[in-house]
């Protein structure tokens, strides 16, 4: 599988047509690519020829006209170097022996640039040099033609470029290119801006593509996660098509809740926010209609290099989802790593029982210079006033104030130091354990909001991995000590006064919203691609058809039981 | 097939642009054009092998013309040879 960046959303599947142009510096190798149908190649070449005698005699007929007689005699024999009978059938042989339109061509006109130059004689040698002329222009031609090549393409085609340009874009027919991968670009590339108009799924920058992927591959172009999956299996193609259908069902959503606000069927507004592993994807919740970032995982930040990330690499990476989403809430959570998340440089060790050890916010309280660095960033990002912070895995009263007292210290070494940043920040946490579960009620005295990470809460609740084959069957977020812990949380934040959120995956399954809204959860936090899919889901009920589910649902006895009943009236 | 003998007589040769006219003035006839030069045998249809060959000013050189317009082509073809192509 390669990836890449996730640029314009949807599954395609097709069969791989690589797209290679001309290397812009000419000392760089050539990379030909492996010329699948001979005919198509020598149409190919056959128009670039065309192309190319057009043009010529177009220039030679303006020096004409200028009384540049001798000068047009130069491109004539341009004209004559292309057409000749020896390089023609050299040429069709090379296309014949298997070589691409590009390759054929360079092979010919090495060949007799290498004949004139060992005749040794001066007049003769120097003509090499127009014939390499007639090389390039030739080459030029070819790659041109590649846009018009684009329309000629079949149906159900992925294209493979180096770099999608908007002259390629005018021959692309979203009715037969079902995907876009290319080597370069972002999500605000020219290529991908492209994609995106065109609403063909793309993957960009995905590495080395052009020598990864060869014409006639089947491949399947995941553009929201930006995988793409060469030869893929029938495992995989059952997988993706119904990720194509989802999609499709998406779609019809954006169409009718996009741009809405989110409200249960009585009109009671509660915010969906999203799930971001880092800045860019903030974009990308934007653009799918989050409300706000419900949580922010900065652990991304930290993984796959050598070093933490400095204070103003942070400062950058907050400040930028911040902007985006302002004045709207960006909660973002601090450091949570071990359990599962190993950085080597942070040498954590190995335990036995990562789980349970010594990870989040209690490996950052004990690396205080590490913490600080992240908060002195989050407190300087705050200029809008819009973030804020959450500590993972909290279990007792004392973590909150032993950060709130760092908080402090960051601000007045910030104030001393002369930097702007923004004291003014919401102190919450992450209700995953079930230490902090049950005491709701405490901790809700000290912390601004809650956040109910139920994945590891109902992990740690049934005592069972989601990994572990031989248990997972008891890890279900309908369990009656799930559910009864999640409306133990939110009653407690309310009674507060604080307001309460959800951030695993339960606050996107549909089968629960009734449940949550009747508990009263202000925020539901999902992966991005969710939002409007949650907003229609709470916009199904009102509140007193919610309790009326939520109470029948919580006198059950089994999460069988509950969960059948659920679905039973799921809307 | 019609043949005749002949020397260069333009002080150039045949480069690049008087083998270009003459190259498309003699596809102009069916007939097979030959240049024998050096030993070698060159397709007169052929700039790039009538350059490669480097003929030059006082080679002797003899055309062969085989097809139904040879006569013609031949005359074409001696006539610019021999005017050195229009050049000195």
């Amino acid at each position: 599988m390669l990836k890449g960046i996730p640029v314009s959303e949807g599954i395609a599947k097709g069969i791989a047509v690589c797209i290679k142009s001309e290397d812009k510096s000419e000392n760089k190798q050539c990379i030909y690519k492996k010329a699948e149908d001979k005919d198509q190649e020598s149409r190919r070449f056959n128009t670039s020829l065309q192309s190319f005698l057009e043009d010529t005699q177009e220039s030679v007929n303006k020096l004409k006209k200028r009384g540049m007689e001798k000068e047009s005699g130069i491109l004539k024999s341009h004209m004559e170097i292309v057409k000749d009978p020896s390089v023609i059938s050299k040429i069709n042989e090379e296309i014949e022996n298997g070589c691409c339109a590009e390759e054929a061509v360079d092979k010919t006109m090495g060949f007799f640039a290498d004949i004139f130059e060992a005749t040794g004689d001066e007049l003769t040698m120097q003509r090499a040099a127009d014939i390499r002329d007639v090389n390039k222009s030739l080459r030029d031609k070819l790659t041109k033609s590649e846009s018009a090549d684009l329309s000629n393409i079949p149906k159900g085609s992925v294209i493979i470029v180096d770099e999608l340009t908007p002259s390629m874009a005018v021959y692309i027919d979203p009715e037969k290119v079902t995907g876009i991968i290319a080597e370069s670009g972002g999500y605000t590339s020219h290529s991908a801006i492209l994609s995106r108009a065109l609403g063909i799924p793309a993957v960009l920058s995905v590495p080395e593509a052009l020598l990864k992927i060869n014409d006639g591959d089947e491949l399947i172009v995941d553009g929201t996660t930006g995988d793409v999956i060469k030869d893929p299996t029938d495992a995989d193609e059952a997988e993706y098509m119904k990720k194509a259908e989802d999609f499709k069902k998406h779609k019809e959503l954006l169409r009718e809740f996009s741009g809405k606000p989110s409200m249960t069927l009585c009109g009671e507004k509660k915010d969906v926010f999203a799930n971001i592993g880092n800045a860019a994807d903030a974009e990308k919740a934007r653009s799918d209609d989050a409300e706000g970032i419900g949580l922010f995982r900065t652990e991304f930040l930290y993984m796959d290099r050598d070093s933490a990330p400095g204070e103003e690499e942070q400062l950058e990476a907050y400040r930028k989802a911040a902007d985006i989403f302002a004045p709207a809430p960006v909660i973002i959570r601090t450091l949570d790593v071990g359990g599962d998340k190993n950085i080597p440089y942070m040498h954590m060790g190995k335990e036995d029982n990562p789980f349970m050890g010594f990870r989040a916010v209690r490996y950052c309280l004990e690396n205080q210079s590490l913490f600080k660095t992240q908060i002195r960033a989050l407190l300087r990002a705050n200029t809008q006033g819009n973030i804020r912070i959450m500590l993972p895995m909290v279990t007792n009263l004392c973590e909150i104030r032993d950060v709130r007292d760092m908080i402090n210290k960051c601000c007045e070494e910030l104030k001393a130091e002369g930097k702007e940043f923004n004291s003014n920040v919401c102190l919450g946490i992450m209700i995953e354990t079930p230490a902090a579960a049950v005491t709701a009620d405490i901790l809700a005295g000290e912390a601004d909001f809650f956040s109910i990470g139920t994945n590891d809460l109902t992990g740690y609740m049934m005592s069972a991995d989601r990994g572990n084959a031989k248990v997972s069957y008891l890890y279900k977020a309908y369990q009656p000590a799930v559910l009864r812990m999640i409306k133990f949380i939110c009653e407690s934040a309310h009674k507060a006064g604080i307001p309460v959120g959800m951030c695993g995956e339960a606050a996107a399954d549909t089968i629960l919203t009734p449940c949550l809204i009747a508990f009263g959860l202000d925020e539901f936090s999902v992966d991005s691609g969710k939002v409007l899919e949650t907003r229609k889901n709470i916009s199904m009920w009102s509140f007193n058809e919610a309790v009326e589910v939520s109470e029948k649902a919580m006198a059950l006895h089994t999460a069988e039981e509950t969960e059948q009943y659920l679905n039973s009236v799921k809307r | 097939m019609v043949s005749k003998k002949m020397k260069v007589v333009n002080s150039q040769g045949f480069h690049m642009r008087p083998v270009t006219e003459f190259v498309n003035n003699m596809n102009k006839y069916n007939a097979d054009v030959k240049i024998i030069a050096k030993g070698n045998e060159i397709n007169g249809k052929s700039l790039m092998n009538i350059v490669a060959s480097c003929i030059k000013f006082g080679d002797e050189i003899e055309l062969q013309c085989t097809g139904p317009d040879e006569d013609a082509a031949l005359k074409a073809a001696a006539d610019m040879i021999e005017s050195g192509f229009g050049e000195e």
